[in-house]
């Protein structure tokens, strides 16, 4: 038993009025390994980002080694001693490992009053950092040569350069290898050794059971369950994960999916991405495709809209093959796509919201000759669809300055035009209020009782079972289950999500 | 909103002789801005405009030229001659386009390194010298007109007009502020970016071409090294009317306010005296300025 | 099979620059024996080392994902300026002196806009090159100036090694030092590998941006005042169009436009040499000179596509984000 590195007293934060951690207390003691665990959205990340300096809490203390903490940006963060191992590293691929570790605090030697990089030093000094995370390499190896896991190693050397007090590790072993994870295992051990305390956060809970003297599980922003590894069996977590349902209204369907198949995926595979997806939709259905962070589903969501290409299968669209067609040609045929960031992909941010909402389907109100657009019709075909959205906006209005929730209809809005006869929605829900996303359920119903076949892609558990009519689980790029109506059972999807990786 | 305030920067200059100098100047430029106009728009620019200019001068010329031209004497040579000129911008826009759509390479390098190329081209062409004893017909579009209102005015008219119409109204222009907001959502939603990035380009290409025609009837040769400086005050025009360098902002009235500015600026420099070369640093810094309320304005309104 | 055959192409690609360079080299050689003679190849070097030395500046800026299109302008500048202290009676040392000093003012005047304005590099390079162009003209009155006396220094050799390759090791040296021996460039690297990183990683990313800019002026200036020694004059083309060749150069021997990639030894050297040997060779074949601009520019559209297809293969292969199980 030591005493406590790190201390979470009663930490809150919200964005935009969202509570997303409330009342959060938890404790590291020095040189153990602290478990993090729960689904996604459930605050994980938030809690880590507020040690890490990302983003600042709203209320509650933080104490580190034994005085307050309050850090005010990252480099704050790294100079108390925190590391953090992010998912997406932060090395740079043109540079060696030597400069990488070094590159804001080069030891320096002088040559005739020009300061030179004191090359022996770096190399020796990244070799015994190197031999320290068991990476037996050249330090002056380019990172553009290393494999992710290889990488990994090398962040957690420098975290190591930076004589890090806590290391935070944020789903670590997503790309790695099997042998590089045991390495990774290694390491930590070694570093619990040195009485570095650690952060590990992860979805896959068999290695969190077998690495971590703590675990914290984490529900909606609440910390449900906290202890010692011994108090904890992937039963329990999984339970303490899931909860009770919460009551979350979804509009009721009106609807039953009808037996006719309008997409039909069959084999689909690209190496690295996904393998052997097979699966049908048929109109009127919404189906749901769950899956942690990592498990392929927005990969997937690409890969049938046309954007990304496969190697392997087929799909069908109403019985005809598409083959490697565009997403133009795709769109032509009746597939809508509502990708995950409508920041980036979805939203033409400048323009004005009827430009916006009309461009997919401004092909239909163009048909004369010349190709001009009739611009009466196609406001009122704008208008029509922004009423049942229940969408207002101003006249010259851009997407920018509206609220999440209306830039979110502004994006379902577009496809709504044409009426799809296969929608894919990817993570329709995220970052808007509770009432916005009653409305994006409702759209959905209406979606389906008119016709379209659905699909739904979500991290949310809940919501998948109060909106879908079958649900597909993936992890690891591959289908792990399917769920009918009845079976619905939250415990169960996620046990799925899991399975591949708890069973280590 | 930017919106566009013209300051007439007007000291002196009515006299009617004057006008006519600055419009008959005018012209030619406010066509080769309008089709920069559609490539900017993209979030591209073209920077081959004045060889692409130089070439269609030159392949023209070659074609009408008495002196032993393709068709010389023949009374198809004047028509021909700007065909051969029109499809000289279009094939060149096209090959702009092609690099920058089907191999991903920057616009600027691209059309820089055209410019070079077809500028070396031209000169080689010719030898270095200029092509006269064109065609009448041809050359009666330089001077000539209908009534009192001159042929190039006509044509300009009837370009900016097309031009105006097709951003407006047509499909493909709102393609093209799609690509220039945000290219990804835009092939998301089925827009069909790599014709449409590249009809920027074959228009930019068809603009500088009748540009061309406009100063080749007027000068009355074919010239393979027209002026440098007017690059600068064609994107310049376009950038202080408000046409934004980073894409989906800009309009062909905006551009046509922009050539106006540049003119009278150009043309009231001159009046007051100052060396061409002042002018060139005065222009110089216009354009920095221009830019620089661009950049503004595009932080100002937050990330794209 | 297609492992070997990825890595010829690897290869193929990692060293395009020497593999044309050979193979240039050769044509020349089979079609004229006056090519491939000591004399010839010294005359080459002597011949690029002036856009060599704005090549190396240029290649500064290109790591940082910048462009600077002022060079030639630049050059002209320096060339006008010294020119002008000359034939005022003022010692060489001095002129040379201050056009170094005016070559890192430019570079910084284009600095402070592209780095605290914010506006794009090429817009604010564009628009300096046409003013300084603008007001070199205004400095020569548009007449040619001569300078007979400078052609002297710029033929001496000392130790054999000609005044020209001198300036042009001695610029070649301390670049390639800086690059890879200072922390600064190392810097340079990173930034232009990914800016955000690097400000995440505690480096000034301003003021990385705001030195190359200086620096490309510095090697312009160096460059010009090279170049008049050669020539021995100043014409109101002085410079012209140099900084396409400059980035041609760079790109050539394997910088990349989009940053962070690329080398001054023996990468850019390779590219300006390069050009150089072409425009060298078409002379003595006896080429039509009209054809040299032609080949130029092919050439740089030729090495810039080789660098966006490199670049696009890149962004591909970070697709990849599941783990990848023992199958192959």
């Amino acid at each position: 038993m030591g005493n406590n590195v790190l201390e979470y007293q009663n930490v809150e934060k919200s964005f935009f009025g969202v509570r997303v951690l409330r009342n959060v207390n938890l404790a590291l003691q020095e040189g153990h390994v602290l478990g993090v665990v729960g689904e996604n959205g459930a605050g994980k990340s938030t809690l880590v980002n507020i040690l890490g300096g990302v983003v600042p809490a709203d209320s509650g203390t933080i104490i580190l080694g034994g005085s307050h903490y309050a850090p005010r940006n990252p480099s704050d963060a790294f100079r108390h001693g925190i590391a953090f191992i992010h998912q997406e590293l932060n090395l740079f691929a043109n540079l060696s490992i030597a400069e990488n570790m070094f590159i804001a605090s080069f030891p320096k030697r002088r040559f005739a009053a020009i300061p030179l990089i004191d090359r022996k030093a770096i190399r020796s000094k990244t070799k015994a950092l190197l031999e320290s995370v068991d990476l037996h390499l050249s330090p002056d190896t380019l990172v553009e040569d290393l494999s992710p896991g290889e990488r990994q190693l090398v962040e957690i050397a420098k975290a190591l350069a930076a004589d890090a007090r806590v290391i935070i590790f944020d789903e670590p072993t997503t790309s790695l290898t099997a042998r590089e994870t045991e390495r990774l295992f290694a390491i930590i051990e070694r570093l619990r050794s040195q009485r570095i305390s650690m952060i590990y956060i992860s979805h896959i809970l068999g290695d969190v059971l077998g690495l971590c003297d703590d675990i914290v599980v984490l529900r909606d922003g609440e910390v449900v369950g906290r202890g010692t590894r011994g108090e904890f069996t992937l039963e329990k977590m999984i339970s303490l994960m899931v909860g009770r349902d919460i009551e979350q209204l979804y509009p009721p369907r009106s609807t039953k999916p009808s037996e006719e198949k309008v997409l039909e995926v069959n084999g689909v595979s690209h190496p690295g991405i996904v393998r052997n997806i097979t699966f049908a939709l048929r109109r009127r259905e919404v189906l749901g495709i769950s899956g942690l962070m990592g498990s392929g589903r927005t990969e997937l969501a690409r890969i049938l809209f046309g954007l990304d290409p496969f190697q392997s299968g087929e799909i069908l669209l109403n019985g005809l093959s598409l083959g490697g067609c565009s997403p133009r040609e795709r769109v032509r045929k009746g597939m809508a796509f509502l990708t995950e960031n409508r920041r980036e992909e979805g939203l033409l941010m400048g323009a004005s919201v009827v430009d916006d909402i009309a461009l997919a389907s401004l092909p239909s109100f163009a048909r004369t000759l010349l190709r001009l657009i009739d611009e009466l019709r196609m406001r009122r075909a704008v208008d029509r669809v922004t009423d049942s959205l229940r969408l207002q906006y101003g006249h010259r209005q851009t997407a920018k300055t509206l609220s999440g929730g209306s830039q979110q209809k502004v994006v379902v809005a577009r496809w709504l035009m044409e009426k799809p006869s296969v929608f894919i929605l990817d993570e329709p829900t995220r970052g808007i209020d509770i009432g916005a996303k009653y409305e994006v359920y409702r759209i959905i119903n209406d979606l389906a009782a008119q016709g379209t076949a659905v699909l739904f892609v979500s991290s949310e558990i809940e919501e998948l079972i109060g909106m879908c009519d079958r649900i597909l689980v993936m992890s690891n790029g591959s289908i792990q289950g399917c769920f009918e109506r009845p079976d619905f059972d939250k415990e169960k999807i996620l046990r799925a999500a899991l399975r591949k990786d708890a069973i280590q | 909103m930017y919106f566009f305030a013209i300051w007439p920067f007007t000291p002196n200059f009515a006299s009617p002789q004057n006008v006519r100098n600055i419009f008959s100047n005018m012209l030619p430029l406010l066509i080769v801005a309008i089709g920069e106009t559609f490539v900017l728009i993209t979030a591209g620019v073209d920077l081959s405009v004045t060889s692409i200019m130089a070439m269609a001068s030159v392949f023209g010329a070659w074609t009408m030229t008495s002196d032993g031209g393709l068709l010389a004497g023949s009374f198809l040579a004047a028509p021909v001659g700007i065909l051969v000129m029109l499809l000289t911008g279009a094939v060149i826009g096209l090959l702009n386009g092609a690099a920058v759509t089907l191999f991903r390479m920057p616009p600027f390098i691209v059309t820089l390194t055209t410019m070079m190329f077809f500028r070396g081209f031209a000169i080689w062409f010719t030898q270095s010298e200029k092509i006269s004893n064109l065609p009448r017909a041809f050359v009666a579009l330089g001077e000539g007109g209908i009534g009192f209102v001159p042929y190039a005015l006509i044509i300009t008219l009837a370009l900016a007009m097309v031009s105006h119409i097709t951003l407006r109204r047509a499909i493909v222009g709102r393609w093209i502020y799609a690509v220039g907001h945000n290219v990804k959502a835009a092939a998301i939603s089925g827009v069909p970016v790599n014709s449409t990035v590249a009809f920027a380009y074959v228009v930019s290409g068809l603009c500088a071409a009748v540009a061309s025609i406009l100063y080749t009837a007027r000068l009355e040769t074919g010239d393979p090294d027209p002026r440098q400086t007017i690059l600068l005050d064609i994107i310049g025009a376009a950038v202080i009317g408000g046409t934004s360098l980073f894409g989906g902002k800009g309009k062909v009235l905006w551009t046509a306010l922009g050539v106006l500015f540049i003119m009278v600026i150009d043309n009231s420099l001159n009046m007051i005296g100052l060396s061409h070369f002042k002018i060139m640093i005065v222009k110089g810094g216009i354009i920095l300025f221009a830019a620089l309320i661009d950049a503004l304005r595009n932080r100002l309104l937050g990330s794209r | 099979m297609t492992a070997s055959r990825n890595s010829v192409l690897l290869f193929t690609l990692k060293n395009a620059p020497l593999i044309i360079l050979v193979a240039v080299f050769g044509t020349f050689a089979s079609l004229s024996s006056k090519f491939p003679t000591l004399d010839n190849l010294v005359n080459i070097l002597v011949q690029s080392s002036s856009i060599l030395i704005a090549a190396i500046g240029m290649t500064f800026v290109l790591l940082t994902a910048g462009i600077d299109l002022s060079v030639g302008s630049i050059m002209f500048l320096s060339a006008a300026i010294a020119g002008k202290m000359i034939l005022a009676g003022h010692p060489v040392a001095l002129a040379f002196a201050v056009i170094v000093v005016v070559g890192a003012l430019y570079g910084a005047f284009n600095a402070f806009f592209i780095t605290r304005l914010a506006i794009l590099p090429f817009i604010v390079t564009l628009s300096t090159r046409f003013a300084g162009r603008g007001l070199s003209l205004m400095i020569t009155e548009t007449r040619a100036m001569n300078l007979p006396g400078l052609v002297q220094i710029g033929s001496t050799r000392v130790v054999g090694i000609p005044f020209p390759i001198l300036v042009l090791g001695f610029v070649l040296a301390v670049g390639h030092a800086v690059l890879t021996k200072t922390a600064f460039g190392r810097h340079i690297y990173a930034v232009g590998h990914d800016r955000e990183a690097a400000k995440k990683a505690g480096i000034n990313t301003v003021r990385v941006l705001f030195l190359v800019y200086v620096v490309s002026g510095l090697c312009a200036a160096v460059g010009g005042l090279v170049l008049l020694s050669q020539l021995g004059a100043v014409s109101p083309t002085f410079g012209e169009l140099r900084e396409f060749v400059a980035i041609a150069a760079a790109v050539l021997g394997g910088t990349s436009l989009f940053g962070g990639r690329g080398k001054v030894f023996p990468g850019t050297v390779l590219g300006a040499v390069l050009i150089q040997t072409v425009e060298n060779g078409l002379n003595i074949i006896n080429a039509d000179p009209y054809v040299y601009p032609l080949i130029t520019s092919f050439i740089i559209f030729l090495a810039v596509f080789i660098d966006s297809v490199r670049h696009a293969q890149l962004q591909q292969l970070k697709r990849r984000r599941i783990r990848v199980e023992t199958s192959a």
